[in-house]
């Protein structure tokens, strides 16, 4: 393992660390408030349109939102044994749980994948592509248009937390990170975290409603 | 300043009680309860999501900077959630919502 190398802004290596995590956390924080400005549409549109809301999400299949749920929850507790091992310099058994976590990542696609196929053959598609049902009510399209936006969005960030997953996976196998250089591994465990806790409240906004 | 430490013990209770948590929201909501189903799987979401923060997230054992832009996030949330959503729950001089039959895709 390289040592880590103190960079000539900082002190100490510790306040080094700090400003990497706390830099983290505010990158997470505007990621939040990004999905914010989207929660705040849906509960304005859904206050305008609460019958239509729960008609057109209700078609949504309850099962595979919660199988997906599960997937999440598990693919983060992974990365937290993850980041946990690397504190005790274990990297190879890091490697593995971030690679297990990038395969969860993979299952959840694939459910999502299976859902939107789904979709797309019933044509309940967004804003003017919709032709699911004759003459909808105008709350039903809106429905739809936010539930693709939301997940969608929340698919590319799922893909980008396996790259970074799979990325840190592999320098940890090779070597780079351990017990006192860790870290970038802790920051791409708080990213996926975050992935996951707006999956938590996508999944009773989208599926629990009927 | 590490007052608490998360320890592998901790890590597999917190990840049960989030699976009891989904399976608890889940079942809530085949209850049927209307309005308040909303409400109570949205509070559920918020015990997870503190579950995820302090334990998997280890802010349990980080300075209090990193905490304050939690709250901030959250407050900001509150904010923008709660003023949007004071427009159309309190429109009474304008029709409160388009009508379908004139532009069926807004």
């Amino acid at each position: 393992m390289s040592a880590q190398r103190l960079v000539e802004q900082f002190e100490s290596l510790e306040k080094q660390d700090h400003a990497a995590r706390l830099a983290m956390w505010m990158f997470l924080g505007s990621e939040t408030l990004l999905f914010g400005a989207l929660f705040a549409a849906y509960a304005y549109y859904r206050g305008m349109y609460p019958d239509e809301f729960v008609q057109a999400l209700h078609h949504n299949s309850v099962a595979l939102g919660t199988t997906n749920t599960v997937v999440l929850i598990t693919s983060s507790f992974t990365v937290a044994l993850g980041v946990h091992f690397i504190r005790e310099n274990k990297a190879r058994l890091t490697a593995g749980l971030f690679v297990v976590s990038t395969l969860f990542g993979a299952v959840f696609l694939v459910v999502k994948g299976i859902e939107y196929s789904h979709h797309i053959h019933e044509n309940a598609l967004p804003s003017g592509m919709y032709t699911f049902i004759d003459k909808p009510p105008a709350g039903v399209v809106l429905g739809y248009t936010l539930y693709w936006f939301m997940t969608a969005l929340h698919g590319l960030h799922v893909i980008a937390g396996m790259i970074m997953l799979a990325v840190v996976a592999l320098l940890c196998w090779k070597g780079r990170y351990g017990a006192h250089r860790n870290v970038a591994v802790e920051n791409v465990g708080l990213y996926w975290h975050l992935v996951d806790v707006v999956w938590i409240f996508l999944w009773p906004l989208f599926y629990l409603t009927d | 300043m590490i007052s608490a430490h998360v320890t592998t013990p901790k890590l597999v209770v917190s990840w049960l009680a989030l699976l009891v948590l989904t399976f608890l929201s889940f079942g809530i909501s085949r209850l049927g309860l209307g309005e308040a189903e909303l409400v109570i799987a949205l509070a559920i979401s918020v015990v997870k999501t503190l579950v995820v923060l302090f334990i998997f997230m280890h802010l349990v054992e980080q300075r209090f900077a990193n905490r304050l832009i939690v709250i901030l996030t959250f407050l900001f949330i509150v904010l923008l959630v709660t003023l949007t959503v004071a427009d159309p729950l309190t429109r009474k001089t304008f029709p409160p919502r388009p009508d379908p039959a004139a532009s069926p895709y807004p």
